[in-house]
């Protein structure tokens, strides 16, 4: 056997190492080469371009009230890019009165209709960036273009075309995408449609209704997830049907609706779905509950305090919170239900809300309160611990469950 | 022996083109890569993310010993951070300075009897402080735990958001740093599991009230060569193997993960020497088990800056300290290689560690000493040997360069001339002597390891900012942890 080295000498016609030397030396000089370049390059590029946006920065009245022919300046390519990026920065912090005028402009120069072509017929990166620019503008004109770009085939360009018309915050916006999504399902993840939807559907929360009867579970479940997050006052009586939904989404939106409800028509659903099977539906009742901060929800509250969940039992000691000005009788059903995790909760919440202090003189100066159980109730609220551990094995098994919840 | 010194310098030769190879190759996939992600950037608004209601909440965990003398600087920035829906948990881990004490004056802290379910095992907790003045700070005082992972298990269990990010107390984020760490979780949240950011070196750069002022270069040859390490190992290596979803480490100093699936997996491993490597093997094993489906990214964008070793011997115990945790890491998931069940984890990401990174050192000793010995025996062309160390000099350099084009090609940290030109010539410098010493420091982690040494020696620190810093210059001693 050879030395290694000749192997490699034999490896090609001539001096194999040689080429290979040569190779990368020519390689690091590219290399070197092109960052130099680059550098050299960018440096000039982006004084120009200052020196460019200074002027234009110097005409802008002008150029916005289109004193300045717009055929000046946008069959230049680098001039309009600049111009289109700096109208659009205004755009977004813009008030509405110079909204309107800066998207006149902007529909009177072309630069909207421009993008809406770019968004039809372009692909790949060049379509997201036009969706997007499409977006900034949230011009009504652009919806469709938008609405289109979700049928396209790259994931990207879809999520680019959903986020913009999540942007428009519009009703008609929101019904391209729910229309979308009858036709195709869930196509794309999940959180992003949602929150699409919750930016769209805010105005007319009704526009979902419609769809909520798709035949995919997945997507009625994310239908019902965006049902719960836009719920308003005018969908009240709409949820109720949806509150022995086969599907704990739909029933969760339901509980968060009621809240919206007057006390005396929501508060005998929401107990009952306070005590539904699935946590995140006892959650939302709960938190409706805590909503209405009305006394006949209290016993529920209470209840919710002895949630085998832990986000369960800290809403309910929240809302029980709420009731400022029953803190101490409050305090004393706590103690009576003798659920240790239950009274950690109630006094977090406390302790959160910035009223242990304040809770603490209230149960001194009560005077309906006899000594002894005044002594419980104030080193109850100092440790957060039960004086006694009571409890036979049922409630040390839920206990259990509770603190691994 | 002639005939097996030629058996030995053939593997060698061939280990070394292999590996140089692999990296070329994820030079190429990591510009790709690169390329692909500043387009998608474009697509992208960060503001509509804020403006969402959806956006999940961060939990940053802040893990703190003894570090009363900048904390308050630390968590400010933090809770000032560019994220709406945000928790800041500081764990002081038995500090014997006044680290709480400072938080609770800067802070307005007061005792708070908090629900605290221990689901991953931690040292006690003492008790909980919530801040007056921002209620998104609250802290966790423990007995001291000894490990960095103790202190944040026990922050874990505190964590009230479905995402945790661990962040050093001594690390400054970038403004912008969570948003832009969360984009690929925000896109599919059913499939991404965790994000890396990118972490970069602090020495040489101005701070401003904890906050980066203005990014320079290092001054010390020693920082620098460790600024092209890191261009090399995150916007090369990590970029490359997160494309291909083998991602092996998310940085301990930056990175998120789902809270849930943390604490299934028992939270970090309280005596791991590599706690941040255990953590991302140790889930890529359990979703691997169950057979789910999922993604660790990296995300090359979002910047966490941090103080690098710059005196030798603390480089040196860094890196020894970085060695034995590969170790200690591949060693008990061994059982994962070339296992169908494991998927390219198995068959591609641990055999390279185990190959090209662990075994580095030692196989790159023994080459030494078999072309040594080979030239001794007058078995070794001289001439040809002197080439193929060119050649393996000039490869390396275009691999080193790579990672600056790629620096320079996306997000081009180093804006002064200068800079670049140090950082350029330091890509031609590295290799004589730091690599070699480089080499004997990462034996001796290996030689520690088999003699039971798992002791971790803090590293000094030289500067910090403190409350009154309004400007200083950053070039300190810290240790990755």
């Amino acid at each position: 056997m050879g030395s290694a080295f000749d192997t490699f000498r034999k490896l090609g016609p001539a001096a194999f190492l040689l080429k290979a030397i040569l190779s990368v030396a020519v390689a690091d000089l590219l290399l070197l080469g092109f960052i130099l370049l680059r550098r050299t390059y960018r440096s000039w590029y982006f004084a120009n371009r200052d020196a460019r946006m200074l002027t234009i920065h110097r005409q802008w009245d002008a150029l916005i009230s289109g004193e300045i022919p717009y055929a000046k300046w946008r069959t230049k390519t680098s001039d309009r890019e600049l111009i289109e990026a700096m109208v659009l920065d205004v755009l977004e912090i813009a008030n509405p009165d110079e909204s309107a005028r800066l998207l006149k402009f902007m529909r009177a120069s072309g630069l909207i209709e421009k993008r809406i072509m770019e968004a039809r017929h372009h692909r790949g990166w060049r379509r997201q960036k036009a969706l997007v620019s499409l977006a900034r503008t949230r011009a009504p004109e652009g919806i469709r273009a938008l609405a289109e770009g979700l049928r396209d085939r790259d994931s990207e360009t879809r999520l680019a075309a959903l986020r913009g018309l999540g942007r428009m915050a519009c009703p008609e916006a929101a019904t391209e995408i729910l229309d979308w999504v009858d036709d195709a399902g869930l196509i794309v993840p999940a959180l992003p449609l949602q929150s699409a939807l919750v930016q769209t559907c805010g105005e007319r929360p009704q526009v979902l209704l419609a769809h909520l009867d798709h035949e995919d579970k997945t997507v009625r479940e994310v239908l019902g997830r965006v049902l719960g997050e836009v719920a308003t006052p005018s969908l009240g009586p709409e949820l109720l049907r949806f509150a022995d939904d086969d599907l704990p989404e739909l029933r969760a939106a339901a509980a968060r609706g009621l809240s919206y409800l007057a006390p005396s028509s929501a508060i005998t659903v929401l107990s009952e779905l306070a005590k539904d099977s699935v946590w995140f539906v006892r959650l939302r009742a709960i938190v409706s509950l805590a909503k209405l901060c009305h006394p006949t929800a209290l016993p529920f509250l209470l209840q919710g305090l002895t949630d085998p969940n832990r986000l369960v039992r800290l809403r309910a000691a929240e809302g029980l919170v709420d009731f400022k000005a029953e803190l101490v009788p409050i305090f004393e059903r706590v103690l009576r239900l003798q659920d240790q995790y239950g009274l950690h909760a109630f006094v977090t919440a406390v302790e959160n809300a910035g009223l242990a202090r304040s809770l603490a003189t209230d149960i001194t100066a009560d005077t309906q309160i006899s000594s002894d159980d005044r002594k419980d109730l104030l080193e109850a609220l100092r440790t957060g611990k039960l004086s006694t551990v009571v409890g036979g094995p049922q409630e040390r098994l839920r206990a259990k469950a509770a603190a691994q919840s | 022996m002639i005939y097996f010194l030629n058996c030995a310098n053939h593997a060698l030769f061939y280990y070394y083109l292999a590996s140089n190879f692999a990296y070329l190759a994820m030079l190429v996939l990591a510009l790709r890569t690169s390329a692909a992600h500043l387009r998608h950037l474009e697509s992208i608004r960060f503001d509509w993310f804020k403006g969402s209601p959806l956006i999940p909440p961060i939990t940053l965990l802040v893990p703190a010993h003894n570090e009363g003398g900048f904390i308050c600087t630390a968590v400010k920035n933090l809770l000032d951070l560019d994220y709406p829906e945000l928790e800041v948990i500081v764990i002081n881990d038995g500090s014997t300075d006044n680290t709480l004490q400072s938080m609770q004056k800067g802070f307005d802290l007061r005792h708070v009897i908090a629900v605290y379910v221990p689901k991953v095992v931690s040292a006690p907790v003492r008790g909980l402080y919530r801040s007056d003045l921002d209620p998104r700070l609250l802290v966790v005082d423990k007995e001291p735990g000894g490990s960095k992972a103790d202190a944040v298990n026990a922050g874990l269990n505190a964590a009230t958001s479905p995402y945790v990010c661990v962040v050093d107390g001594d690390s400054v984020l970038e403004r912008d740093a969570l948003l832009r760490i969360m984009v690929p979780i925000l896109a599919d949240p059913s499939r991404v599991v965790a994000a890396g950011g990118i972490i970069r070196v602090l020495n040489g750069s101005e701070l401003q009230s904890g906050r980066m002022r203005r990014v320079r270069l290092a001054k010390k040859s020693i920082e620098v060569i460790q600024v092209v390490e890191y261009l090399r190992a995150f916007l090369i290596g990590r970029e490359a193997w997160a494309r291909g979803n083998m991602l092996m480490i998310v940085s301990g100093a930056f990175g998120v993960f789902r809270t849930d699936l943390v604490r299934e997996i028992g939270g970090y491993r309280a005596f791991a020497i590599g706690e941040d490597f255990d953590l991302v093997a140790r889930l890529h094993r359990h979703l691997l088990e169950q057979g789910s489906e999922y993604r660790i990214e990296f995300v090359p964008d979002p910047v966490c800056w941090t103080e690098v070793p710059s005196d030798l011997r603390s480089l040196a115990r860094q890196r020894a300290r970085w060695h034995k945790g590969l170790l200690d890491v591949l060693w008990p998931n061994r059982d994962m290689l070339f296992r169908a069940r494991y998927g390219r984890i198995g068959s591609l990401a641990l055999p390279y560690l185990w190959l090209f990174e662990l075994l580095a050192p030692v196989i790159e000793i023994t080459g030494f000493a078999t072309v040594l010995l080979a030239a001794l025996f007058g078995a070794l062309s001289k001439t040809l040997s002197l080439e193929f160390l060119l050649f393996g000099y000039g490869f390396a350099t275009v691999i080193s360069l790579g990672s600056v084009l790629q620096e320079e090609l996306t997000y081009k940290r180093y804006n002064d001339w200068q800079d670049v030109a140090r950082l350029v010539s330091y890509c031609f410098l590295e290799h004589f002597p730091y690599r070699q010493l480089h080499l004997i420091w990462r034996l001796q982690g290996l030689v520690q390891y088999f003699r039971g040494d798992m002791a971790w020696r803090p590293l000094k620190r030289q500067t910090q900012p403190s409350e009154e810093d309004i400007n200083s210059t950053s070039s300190s001693v810290a240790a990755r942890n």
